[in-house]
Order: C-alpha cells, then sequence, then structure tokens
C-alpha cells in the first residue's frame, strides 16, 4: 500500500518473459495476462466448454476426470516435443516441413537399433543422433545455398522420409517386446504406480518445455534466435555469426525431432517410416495457434504447449462427445486461423500505436 | 475489472464441470459400443457400419462409430481407443497395425473396457474377446486358384499389394502366393510393389508397373478396394482392360459393372455388413456374461460374371451402407 | 486556361492524429491551377501525412478537401486517381518486367470482354507521351530496360492519363542524375501550362526556387508559414522550417583532432564505392555528403564489411580491418545504419535486447545471461541519452523515430566503438532530438571517439562536423575543412559528375 513505485501495466507489447521480469512475485494480474494475452486462454476455454458439454451428456461425466486429463497430456506430448524445436526455428524466422518425416526416420532408426541388439539407451542415442544429423542437414544447406527453408525442407521431407523406407524396407520395423522394455510404458498414459500420475514422457516434456524456455530467454543463443528472427540485418549489423545461429537453430530443431521420434516409437511400439505424414503441419499448427509468427520474431514454449493442447483437447473431446473427425477438423481448422487473425491484429495495433 | 469477471467466469465452469462430471460418474441406460473402422471414406467401412448399426437396433445397445479419415495414422487410431475406452462399455475395433494398436487395446482391458477385433488381426491376442473376421488367407487362396484356373495353369502373374503393416491384406497376399506356388506353370514376376490406403497412389503405383513390365503379364491379383480401383482404372488407360485376367479383393459399384463388363474376371468377397453386424453382436453376448467363441469367421465367397447375378451374390457385391 | 483565382485543391483545416502523435493539426493548404506549390518542412513535419490523406491512404480526423470545387473524401489511391489525384513518389510504383504502355494503362486498360484493346489504348499512351515532351519513349520497351528518369516519366504518363488534375510530387529528384532533373522540371512546367496544379514536395531549397512558383512550410504538423517565393531569402524558409535559431539547432561541444585513427585507401566495392580513400583522426567529425545513390551508405558498409570489398584496404590504427561486421566491432568499430525499420533494429524486440545485441560478453556465463545486471546497465544508458520508454523490456517498435535512434547510437556506445559510423543519423526525427544527437556527437569527438557522420542534409553537415567529404558516383570526389564549404560549393560538388571521374580525384584537405 505504501508502496510509492508505479503499478507495472502488461499490453500486448510484453512478452511472457517481461511480465514475469516486471512482476515477479505472483500477482492477480500475472494470471490475467497469461489468460488473455496467451494462448493460455483459449485452451481454458476450449477445456472448459467440453467439459461443460459433456456434463450434459446422458452418458458424459468422463471428461472432467483425471483419467481423461492423463490421455490428453500424452497426446499433447506427442506433438508439443517436436513442436518445441518448431518454436525454436519459427521464431528464427525459418521452418521446418521435414520434421515429421524427420521424427518418423529417428524412430525407424532407433527401431532398427533395438531389432539388431543394440540396447535401450543405444538405440535412443542413435535414434537422438538421427533427428540431429537431419536438422544439421537443413541448416547447412538453407545456410549455404541460400535457399527458403520451405523448399529445402520440402525436399529433405522425401528424403527422409525416402532413407526410412530404404531402411525398412518399406515396412515398419517392428523389434521384440523385450528389447525395448524399459521404453514399454514411455507414453502410456496411466502409469503402474499411479502416484506417477503421467507417464514418463509427460514428464519428459514438461522439462524439455521449461529447458526451452530458459535457453529463449536467459542464453546468448536465445537472444541470437530472436535477433535473427525479428530482422537478419540487424543480427549481422550486430557482429552476430548469422550462419552458425542457424545451422545450431535448425539442429535444436532437428534433435527435437528426434526426441520426437523416440515418443513415437513409444506410442506405436515400432519404427514406421510413414509415420510422420502430415505430423509437420499438426507441429506448425500448434507452434502458430501459440502465438508464433511465421515471419519470425515471435513466439513462446508456453504458447506451443497450449497450441499442442488445444488440439488434443478438441480430439479427446469431439471424440468423447461423439463428434465426427469432419467437424474436429473444421474445428481445428478455424482455431488456427483465428490465432493468425488476432496475431495479425495485435500487431497491427501495435504499429499504429507508434 | 472486466478481465477479471470473465476469468472468474471461466474459473466457475471450469469448477462446475468438474462437480458435474464427477456427480455423473454412474452412468445408466443403454450399453455403450463404440465401433472403430480402419477409415471412414471407403466403401466397405459404410457396410460394416450398416451391419453394426442393425446389431445396435437389434440388441438394443447405442453404437459410437467413430474412425480416422486417413487408413495410415495409426498414431491417431491408438489416441482414439484411449479416448473411447473411457465412455463405452466396449470396444469393437479393426486395428490399422497389428502391433500398435495392442498397448490401448490392454489398457482399455485394464479399465475394464472389453474389445472385439474385427476385419484385421492384433499379433497379441491375448486381450481381446473374440476376433470376427474373413478368413484372408483363405480369400486370397481363393483368387489364386481362381487366376490359376483363368490362365490355365501357366503365365506370369504381377500381385499389387497394400500398405505394409496390415495383417488382414498380408494374409490375403500370403494366401494368394501359396495358391500360385501349387502351380509351377505359373510365375509371380512382380509382387514387390505396394500402393497405400487411397486410389490415386495405387493408380501411379499400378500404372509405372503395367508399363515396366509390358506385354509380359497374364494376370493380376490386387488386394483391396482401393488397388482394385487403381489398377482397374490403370488396365484402362493402357487398353488392356479385359486382355490381362485381372482379379480383385473386395466390392464396389465399379468393380460390378466390370465384372459384367469382363474387365475383371472374378472379385473375391467379404460380408462387410455381416462383420460389422457380427463384431457387436459378439460384444453383446460378452457383455451378457455369455461365452463367445475366440475366432469367428464371416465367409469368403468368388463371384464372377457367370454367378454375378445369383440373389446371394448380389447382396454381397452390393451390400448395405450407412453414411 | 482555367480561372486562376479559383483553386483547384484546397485542404482545409486537417487534423491527424497516430496514437499519441498529432502529425497533422489545423492544416489548410491550397494550390491553384497552373501553379507549383512548394511543400516544404523537416522529416517527420507532416507532408508525407498530409499527402497520404491527400492520396486516399490515411483519412483525416477532420477538416475538409475540395478538387475542383467538388468535395473530395477519398477512401483508398484508387477513389484518388478516379478523382483526379496523382501522386509520384520517391520509391517508383511500376511493374518492371511490363512493358512502358502496360504500366501506363494499368488498372486502366482498354478491353472488352477482357480482351485488351491495345489499339484503342496506343494513341492514349502516345498522347500522354508527347505531351510530356517525350514521344521517343517506345511504348513496348519493358519499363526494366529504362533509366531511372525514364520511368518517372512512365509514372507521370500514367497520372496523365488517368486524367489527373492534380499532381503531387513526392521528393522527385532524390535518385536522378542532374540532366534527369532538368528533364524533370521541364516536364514539371509543361503540366502547369496545361493548367494542372501541382504539388512539389521537396527539402532541397535550391530546387525549390528553380521550380515552383509558392510555398508553404510544415512544422510539427502546422502551417508555420506561405507565401511567394518571389524575393523571400533562404534562411527565412530554414529558420520556418526549424523553427528555432542556428545555434539552437547546432549545438556544438569544442573538440580537438588527433592523430589518424581510420584510414581507408583505394575502396571498391562491388558497384561503389569506387576507389574511396579517406583519413580519419582521433576525435574528429568527418561528414560526408552525396545525393541520394552517390555512394555514401555503401562507403561505410563496406568499411564495416557488412558489403562486400572488391578491392582496397581499411586501417584501424594502422593494423588491417578483415572485411566482416565482426572483426570491424572487434576493431572499435560501431555502426548505425540508416534504416532503421529494416536493418538497424529488431523492431518487434526490446530496447534492451536491442541495445545489447553487439557486446552481450559482460553479462554472460558458459553462454547464460545475467539479465537483471544487464537491465541496470541498459537503464543506464537509457537515461544518459534520455530515451523515452516505459521500461527497458518495452519494445522497438512502440517508440517515436527519435528514441528507436537513441537506441541505435546507444549500442554503438554500448559496444564502446571508437569509431562511429552514423548513416543518416537524423533523418525522421523531430528537431529536438536532433539537436541532443548533435550535442552527443560533439561530446564524444570530445571524448576522443572518431565520427564519420553521413547524411543528404547539408546545414547539418556544416554546422557539426570538422571535415566534409563530397561523394559522386561511388567517388569521393573532395576532402575540404566544413570552414571552406558552403552550401553552394557542397551542392556543386556533389553534382559534379562527369568532370571528375577521372580517377586520382581526392582534392587534399586543408
Amino acid at each position: 500500500m505504501n508502496d510509492r513505485r508505479p503499478e507495472p501495466q502488461f499490453d500486448d507489447s510484453d512478452t511472457i518473459g517481461s511480465v514475469l521480469a516486471k512482476k515477479w512475485r505472483y500477482d492477480w494480474r500475472v494470471t490475467v495476462w497469461l489468460f488473455t494475452k496467451t494462448a493460455l486462454g483459449p485452451l481454458f476455454i476450449v477445456w472448459a466448454l467440453f467439459a461443460v458439454l459433456d456434463a450434459f451428456q446422458q452418458y458424459g461425466g468422463s471428461f472432467a476426470q483425471i483419467r481423461s486429463f492423463q490421455l490428453i497430456v500424452v497426446h499433447t506430448a506427442a506433438v508439443a516435443v517436436p513442436a518445441f524445436g518448431m518454436t525454436i526455428i519459427i521464431i528464427a524466422g525459418g521452418i521446418d516441413l521435414s520434421v515429421g518425416a524427420a521424427m518418423a526416420l529417428s524412430a525407424t532408426v532407433g527401431a532398427w537399433g533395438f531389432l539388431h541388439g543394440h540396447s535401450p539407451t543405444e538405440a535412443v542415442c542413435l535414434c537422438l543422433a538421427t533427428g540431429l544429423a537431419a536438422g544439421i542437414l537443413n541448416g547447412s544447406l538453407i545456410s549455404s545455398l541460400r535457399v527458403v527453408p520451405f523448399i529445402v525442407t520440402l525436399g529433405t521431407m522425401m528424403i527422409f522420409q525416402g532413407a526410412g523406407r530404404w531402411l525398412a524396407a518399406d515396412t515398419p520395423i517392428r523389434p521384440p517386446l523385450a528389447s525395448f522394455a524399459p521404453l514399454a510404458d514411455f507414453q502410456a498414459p496411466f502409469p503402474t504406480p499411479a502416484w506417477h500420475i503421467f507417464s514418463p514422457g509427460v514428464w519428459i516434456m514438461l522439462l524439455l518445455a521449461v529447458a526451452v524456455s530458459l535457453v529463449l530467454r536467459y542464453t546468448v543463443f536465445g537472444r541470437y534466435v530472436f535477433a535473427l528472427g525479428s530482422n537478419e540485418a540487424t543480427a549481422r549489423l550486430c557482429g552476430i555469426n548469422v550462419p552458425l545461429v542457424r545451422i545450431s537453430v535448425y539442429a535444436l530443431g532437428g534433435l527435437f525431432a528426434g526426441v520426437a521420434g523416440v515418443y513415437q516409437f513409444a506410442t506405436l511400439y515400432q519404427g514406421n517410416p510413414m509415420g510422420g505424414v502430415g505430423k509437420e503441419l499438426r507441429i506448425i499448427a500448434a507452434v502458430v495457434v501459440g502465438g508464433g509468427s511465421l515471419s519470425g520474431g515471435r513466439g513462446s514454449v508456453l504458447g506451443t504447449l497450449s497450441g499442442a493442447a488445444i488440439m488434443a483437447v478438441i480430439d479427446h473431446g469431439c471424440t468423447t462427445l461423439g463428434i465426427g473427425d469432419m467437424y474436429q477438423d473444421i474445428l481445428i481448422g478455424a482455431i488456427i486461423v483465428a490465432a493468425v487473425a488476432v496475431d495479425q491484429y495485435r500487431q497491427r495495433k501495435m504499429a499504429a500505436a507508434v | 475489472m472486466f478481465r477479471r469477471a470473465c476469468l472468474f467466469g471461466l474459473v466457475a465452469a471450469f469448477a462446475a464441470a468438474t462437480v458435474l462430471g464427477c456427480g455423473s460418474g454412474e452412468r445408466s441406460g443403454k450399453r455403450r459400443i463404440a465401433v472403430i473402422p480402419k477409415g471412414t471414406t471407403h466403401d466397405f467401412w459404410k457396410s460394416v457400419k450398416a451391419g453394426a448399426l442393425k446389431a445396435g437396433e437389434e440388441f438394443g445397445v447405442e453404437i459410437v462409430w467413430k474412425g480416422t479419415a486417413s487408413e495410415e495414422d495409426k498414431e491417431k487410431q491408438v489416441q482414439l481407443v484411449d479416448s473411447l475406452a473411457g465412455t463405452v462399455d466396449g470396444i469393437c475395433l479393426a486395428p490399422i497395425d497389428r502391433t500398435s494398436l495392442v498397448p490401448p487395446v490392454v489398457r482399455a482391458k485394464q479399465s475394464g473396457v472389453a474389445t472385439v477385433i474385427f476385419d484385421s488381426g492384433l499379433e497379441d491376442a491375448s486381450a481381446i474377446v473374440s476376433y470376427v473376421a474373413t478368413d484372408n488367407y483363405k480369400g486370397g487362396q481363393m483368387a489364386g486358384e481362381h487366376l490359376a484356373k483363368l490362365l490355365g495353369g501357366k503365365g506370369n502373374v504381377v500381385l499389387l499389394r497394400y500398405a505394409a503393416g496390415s495383417e488382414s491384406t498380408e494374409q490375403r497376399e500370403k494366401g494368394f502366393l501359396d495358391a500360385i506356388a501349387k502351380h509351377p506353370g505359373i510365375k509371380v514376376i512382380a509382387d514387390n510393389q505396394r500402393a497405400g490406403s487411397d486410389a490415386e497412389e495405387a493408380l501411379r503405383t499400378s500404372s509405372s508397373l503395367l508399363q515396366s513390365l509390358r506385354g509380359q503379364i497374364d494376370g493380376v491379383f490386387t488386394v483391396c478396394e482401393p488397388n482394385n480401383k487403381g489398377m482397374l482404372q490403370a488396365l484402362e488407360n493402357d487398353n488392356q482392360a479385359g486382355k490381362i485376367m485381372f482379379v480383385g479383393f473386395d466390392s464396389d459399384p465399379r468393380f460390378v459393372q466390370a465384372l459384367k463388363d469382363g474387365k475383371m474376371h472374378g472379385i473375391v468377397l467379404q460380408d462387410p455388413f455381416h462383420m460389422g453386424y457380427q463384431a457387436v453382436k459378439t460384444m453383446v453376448e460378452h457383455l451378457e456374461g455369455k461365452p463367445v467363441e475366440k475366432v469367428i469367421t464371416t465367409g469368403e465367397y468368388l463371384a464372377t460374371q457367370e454367378n454375378m447375378d445369383d440373389p446371394r451374390m448380389k447382396e454381397l457385391l452390393n451390400p448395405p451402407k450407412a453414411d | 486556361m482555367t480561372d486562376s483565382a479559383a483553386p483547384l485543391l484546397v485542404m482545409h483545416d486537417i487534423s491527424k492524429r497516430f496514437g499519441a502523435t498529432q502529425a497533422l493539426s489545423g492544416v489548410s493548404f491550397s494550390v491553384r491551377a497552373g501553379e507549383i506549390m512548394a511543400l516544404v518542412g523537416e522529416n517527420g513535419a507532416g507532408k508525407s501525412t498530409l499527402m497520404k490523406i491527400l492520396s486516399g491512404a490515411h483519412r483525416p480526423d477532420a477538416g475538409s478537401i475540395h478538387v475542383a470545387g467538388r468535395s473530395y473524401a477519398p477512401g483508398s489511391p484508387q477513389q484518388a486517381r478516379d478523382a483526379g489525384v496523382a501522386m509520384i513518389y520517391q520509391e517508383l510504383n511500376l511493374a518492371p518486367d511490363l512493358s512502358v504502355e502496360d504500366n501506363i494503362m494499368l488498372g486502366r486498360e482498354a478491353s472488352r470482354l477482357g480482351w485488351l484493346l491495345r489499339r484503342e489504348q496506343r494513341p492514349r499512351v502516345q498522347q500522354a507521351l508527347d505531351l510530356l515532351g517525350h514521344g521517343e519513349l517506345r511504348p513496348d520497351a519493358p519499363v526494366r530496360s529504362l533509366s531511372v528518369g525514364a520511368q518517372q516519366l512512365v509514372e507521370i504518363a500514367r497520372a496523365l492519363v488517368h486524367d489527373a488534375k492534380v499532381i503531387a510530387f513526392d521528393e522527385p529528384t532524390s535518385s536522378l542524375t542532374r540532366q534527369d532533373v532538368e528533364h524533370l522540371f521541364k516536364v514539371i512546367r509543361r503540366l502547369r501550362e496545361t493548367g494542372r496544379a501541382i504539388v512539389y514536395i521537396s527539402h532541397f531549397l535550391e530546387e525549390v526556387r528553380q521550380l515552383c512558383d509558392n510555398y508553404t512550410v510544415l512544422r510539427d504538423g502546422r502551417v508555420a508559414g506561405a507565401g511567394s517565393l518571389a524575393g523571400v531569402p533562404e534562411s527565412a524558409i530554414v529558420a520556418l522550417m526549424v523553427g528555432r535559431s542556428v545555434e539552437e539547432l547546432f549545438p556544438t561541444v569544442p573538440h580537438a583532432p588527433g592523430d589518424v585513427l581510420l584510414s581507408v585507401d583505394r575502396l571498391s566495392g562491388r558497384r561503389f564505392p569506387v576507389a574511396a580513400s579517406l583519413e580519419l583522426r582521433r576525435g574528429e567529425i568527418l561528414g560526408v555528403f552525396g545525393l541520394v545513390g552517390a555512394g555514401r551508405t555503401e562507403l561505410i558498409r563496406s568499411i564495416f564489411g557488412l558489403d562486400p570489398v572488391k578491392s582496397g584496404q581499411v586501417r584501424v590504427a594502422a593494423k588491417l580491418l578483415a572485411a566482416s561486421p565482426r572483426a570491424a566491432i572487434a576493431a572499435g568499430l560501431g555502426i548505425v545504419s540508416e534504416d532503421r525499420k529494416g536493418e538497424g533494429l529488431a523492431q518487434s524486440r526490446s530496447i534492451a535486447d536491442n541495445l545489447t545485441y553487439s557486446r552481450l560478453k559482460p553479462y554472460s556465463t558458459l553462454g547464460w545471461l545475467r539479465l537483471g545486471e544487464r537491465r541496470a546497465i541498459v537503464e543506464s544508458w537509457m537515461s544518459r541519452l534520455h530515451v523515452k520508454a516505459r521500461s527497458a523490456e518495452q519494445e522497438i517498435a512502440a517508440l517515436s523515430g527519435g528514441n528507436q535512434q537513441k537506441v541505435a547510437l546507444a549500442r554503438v556506445l554500448h559496444q564502446d566503438a571508437q569509431v562511429l559510423l552514423l548513416d543518416e543519423p537524423t533523418r525522421g526525427i523531430d528537431v529536438g532530438t536532433k539537436a541532443e544527437i548533435y550535442r552527443l556527437i560533439g561530446q564524444l569527438a570530445a571524448e576522443g571517439r572518431s565520427v564519420i557522420f553521413v547524411s543528404s542534409y547539408c546545414h547539418e553537415l556544416l554546422a557539426v562536423c570538422d571535415r566534409i567529404a563530397v561523394m559522386s558516383r561511388g567517388r569521393v570526389t573532395a576532402v575540404r575543412d566544413a570552414s571552406n564549404w558552403n552550401e553552394h560549393s557542397i551542392m556543386e560538388a556533389a553534382i559534379a559528375v562527369d568532370d571528375s571521374a577521372g580517377g586520382g580525384n581526392e582534392r587534399p584537405s586543408a
């Protein structure tokens, strides 16, 4: 009460980081800001909508149960993990269409490792290394050829898919269950000691979310990523090693695709070289719904996580409510368009305020 | 203040939903059975749906029909089974993949929801109530025998496979190859081509196959609806329809016409309507505590130009569909 | 000839506000048929806002416009064209791959059922080109193949085809050669004779005097003065433009140049600069003047390693400098780009980020940043340069042009640059901030830092710099002490193209 300092104000130009920097102690306005200016609000609205609709169904009531929550987070993790990598890439002003194929290729290589008697640790490392290598290839090609990432990664998408099909002889690689026993429950929605609450995959996803947030906010690299996406010319002017940063960004994106490969393997119990088809668009959609701007410079881990969760909630909600697949598609599509429209509106509003 | 009010409203809605959710946990009334096909777009599944709906009406259960649009999205089907398991009493599932769908079925069983598998099998059948399907191996054998008869015991044949990992089509492929192997005069000159779940891809694969083996092919077997469609179109485009002996699997109005026109020379038929009906019926019997067979076959039939006008064949060639 | 007493264009009491900035307040402005009206003012005085309102890009908050006696309220540039108002901008709006004819007729094609009727179009195009006195331009030539001057003619011809009564030229000469400028002036005078009303925007008072009949001066969104150009001294107009005396506008800090710190020896880039040589002493302010397109920007970008260097050397304190921005920063060079939006600043990032991008090392351990520490330093720079902002975390895009420029300058100071390369550092900012920046430059020189100050505004160079180099066509054509230059001689040196193209053209400085 006696504090004479001016109360901080939050607005559209803030980021999650700057809000927390202004007011690091808990304050209801922080919550309000998070719910009104990030995708957390829409996520909550969608969730509440389904919960209410479901509650009034004749057979309803299952949506608001913990079981349903556990399922949603597992489904979220499958999209969110590669989307974290995509968030970094999109913030840096890039795009990676090959993420789905890289993820499937990683899962296939991992499965190949399990099948050929490698230990689970080795196989998982193979999986991650495949993703990393795919990312480094993307980054190097984009940097050295000076071709737009959209085209380069469209090409590598096909390359990765073809490579996976070659390695797997065009059929999913199905290692025996015993060879990957430690991974069997990695993505199981209902973990066996119930006090774990979530599957190991979900916990690791949350750890990764925190790690990426911290890297984006508290490291020199994170600053350079934002600088590159916001204005590449400025980055060059300031003496930032642009090619190195760019390759690192895609390498990180690839590494996350590799991690996602582990998730996919643990879900399907097989390495499916075609398992990435269509996934790249969902991953990009998660970032965009979460406030990432395809023109670069904007995006957040919390947003992406919310974006992935919104889609998982809609999928799960429509399924439990018995709403058809097609309406589900329409709803998600509408949310993507709305998210982009809101982003544009905010940017115009800010530009006009100058 | 407005924002604060909005937030309060949201929190209230959340709380209400949770309370209502917990309160109405006890279910009552009709049983609910989820029927999950491999995909929703092909005619085959629409006939399965018609059969399932008929059984639902007959036995007084609610049918929740829910599938993925693509027949390749294994992850989506896993998620679907998991999501539905919480809201129904039993699941009838046509698994896209024989290994990937094992864990969700096991999870469903652990939470007290039984599963009947139909159309295509699972590698680990320990968690399921019953397997309701065509004897696909036998169907494939029938196709092989028929093609061998058409060719008079000698010639070159081509097998157009379906995407890898689907148990039902792999059985057909195996049955076909085993039947052909009994005829030393017949050589399989291509069996490594696969076409995915859409007719367009099948058309591309078929066209290039016909092109590369021009003049060498005497007979063709395609293992499912999209592949039939693609191959038929490719043969027509290439002016070879009717010249190459063509046996397919599963029906569609176009294939009936082709059979009549002599462009197809045999169609192995399943009974999708009966399959849907039988899957639901088996599940109902299980839920009522009756013992059920572990494996139930729903029959397989060979339609040719000669027998296609028999009333039973007519029904199988053009089964009832539900949209 | 139309009745010369009734103005063809009347803008009455126009006001426009953008967020917190009052861009225009109560501006009245009128042009008669057959009159060339000069619209002059500093950058940010409201000229372009006024023209955007005239062209339908913005709607005024208050006020009215009449064209040829009819009320006029365009909702879009298209409507403005239809009402007979045409704009010729600094950057040309042409489709380079289409022909002259297609460009002239763009949006007004003669057609039937979607088919072009070239036979109908051709005479109209030819008529417009003839009217401009350039019947020799071939209508089927692709615009890409034309010189900038000829391209401008195409744009003017387009206005004529659209039957424009009012034609506004926005800094039309900034990218033209001297001959092209002469041609353009002839064309504009012809347009005056045909009874059109011409608005001519420029800050070259020289040109204005040559061409125009009357003037209107805008300052801070208001009309600061207007009248006939005949008999009005240039200094009176400058005083109206800046709104204060010359001493107030250009504060100076005494400083004394020392030994040579930066030497540039016959530096050539891909196109510009051409064998440019310069020397810069410690504690010296060196101005670089040239018309737009003279290669000033390319010169300092080449020095900094941002543009590729073909030949030549740059030495800092006698040590050879590699051609890369990172090497330049390490050697103590700092650059402020002329293009704040496109290059100088990352618009969507915070002040703190933009200020420290070129030097994050002091706040990082193994790649991790200490944000609190950085924030304190950033805030101290913000207060030293009087950056007006809510906090260090505020986005750059939300700041005014002047405050943005201060952040760009602060970045160079924060990286502790000894040689500051400032490209148009006062462009697009208000007079008060300009004075602050001039004072800051003086202070930096007094601290012993060296400054290269690039500008196309010779008044500020004459007032602030120790020496001034003039560039033309990529070459440094003359370097003299500031006291040995005046506005006329600078312009002459800048325009003098062909007589100095022989190479070895650097005159020794006094």
